[in-house]
């Protein structure tokens, strides 16, 4: 799995590509994840995102958890496949961090 | 005269009854009463007549909510009986952790309207619970289906087995992604759990870390099957540790159902997706053993989150087959 850091256009939020599986091997990744976060909101791009299992669900929430109660941040979810937001759902990630829908610009907007 | 292998189902009422009436016509010695009339001497009259049933059925709308304490007082009644409940598919799943208490370890949900699979399915399930017989791999698949079995030999061999299952699934469109996709986690989880779950020293602690690569030793088995007929996906994962502590699972279900959120502090995520991605979701056990889970889902049924699940979760004496 790689990703991304940027900057929103304005610098108004972080943005987080995730990209390929996401489990046990992703450990590190998501462990180091938080201390990266600048701005009060951010972004995780879930589209080129794969098979998301039970250890990777954790990891997220532990993430989430992390930046939310350290990094006081808005956490904003895109990209989702219905996988993905099914997962998300049963599992609790919606209760940390919103998901949002395209919108015709390709920005997302909340759903 | 005792009467053997007969059934016993419980209900609210007639209305609840009502509901369960086309899933029980047609089974053999079944005794079907409802509670509102006074169960005590429904009950005393059963027995009066002999009857010792090998299982129970009892409706969600009397148990665990309305009335906590009617397990133990059907254990009073009939000690060896097997206990199933079941619950509507149109209400929510009822509430867990009283079962993992009273060691309940069997619920049912009924189908949706019309479905002719699910009173097949029902039946089955009583058939098993009666005879005292394992499900498996084939019991929902269509007759000439084949089932391909691996050895798995090393971790490194799960995202191949993954990519096979995935290709069995032939057929393109949203329709087919999505169970490709919830066929490709089970059998992650299912790898998962037996490759770092299942293998535990004599202090129960666990044996591997997961994420880590490992080899089997040299007498652990791991068979990984699995078959689809053009409907249903059906898996399995047998290992020979027979380590899985079957009140364990219903309490890692019944945990995680209660606590979404909670989920990066609690044990059992995997087995507790597992039991959310199946239709129907079967765990055996011989203790020290082995261990099977598995179940099967069906392309036809869109996923519903939030929908009531069943399962079977069944620990045999070791010589029996499981």
């Amino acid at each position: 799995m790689t990703s991304q850091t940027n900057g929103g256009s304005a610098g108004e939020f972080d943005y987080f590509a995730i990209e390929g599986t996401v489990d046990a091997g992703s450990e590190r990744y998501f462990k180091d994840l938080p201390a990266k976060v600048r701005q009060s909101r951010v972004r995780f791009d879930f589209a080129a995102a794969g098979r998301i299992n039970s250890m990777g669900i954790a990891l997220l929430l532990r993430c989430f958890k992390e930046i939310r109660e350290k990094k006081q941040a808005e956490i904003t979810l895109e990209g989702l496949t219905p996988m993905h937001a099914m997962l998300f759902k049963m599992t609790g990630i919606f209760l940390l961090a919103s998901p949002v829908a395209a919108g015709a610009n390709g920005k997302g907007d909340p759903v | 005269m005792q009467q053997m292998n007969s059934i016993v189902a419980i209900f609210k009422d007639e209305r609840d009854q009502g509901l369960w009436a086309a899933y029980l016509d047609g089974i053999s010695a079944l005794w079907s009463i409802t509670a509102h009339e006074g169960l005590g001497h429904a009950l005393e009259r059963l027995i009066g007549r002999g009857i010792d049933p090998c299982l129970v059925i009892l409706s969600s709308r009397l148990y665990p909510t309305e009335d906590p304490e009617l397990v133990a007082r059907i254990r009073g009644y009939f000690p060896e009986a097997e206990l199933l409940l079941v619950s509507s598919s149109e209400e929510p799943s009822p509430p867990l952790l009283p079962l993992c208490a009273d060691t309940v370890r069997h619920l049912a949900v009924n189908s949706i309207p019309g479905d002719p699979l699910g009173k097949e399915y029902f039946e089955g399930v009583l058939q098993k619970l009666v005879a005292g017989r394992p499900w498996t791999i084939g019991d929902c698949l269509g007759s000439r289906t084949g089932v391909r079995s691996i050895d798995l030999r090393s971790s490194n061999q799960k995202e191949g087995v993954v990519g096979a299952l995935e290709a069995a699934i032939a057929g393109v469109g949203d329709e087919f992604e999505l169970f490709r996709q919830r066929g490709a986690l089970l059998a992650d989880e299912l790898m998962e759990n037996a490759m770092y779950g299942a293998p535990r020293d004599a202090a129960g602690e666990k044996l591997f870390k997961k994420g880590e690569q490992r080899e089997l030793l040299p007498e652990e088995r791991l068979v990984f099957s699995f078959g689809f007929d053009g409907e249903t996906l059906a898996m399995e994962m047998a290992d020979n540790w027979g380590t899985l502590d079957p009140d364990l699972v219903v309490e890692y279900l019944a945990r995680n159902q209660a606590q979404p959120g909670g989920w990066d502090d609690l044990g059992g995520r995997g087995l507790f997706l597992i039991w959310r991605f199946f239709d129907h979701f079967h765990v055996s056990v011989v203790p020290g053993k082995r261990t099977v889970v598995g179940g099967d889902l069906r392309l036809s049924r869109t996923l519903d989150p939030e929908a009531p699940r069943g399962f079977h979760i069944t620990e045999y004496k070791k010589g029996d087959a499981a």
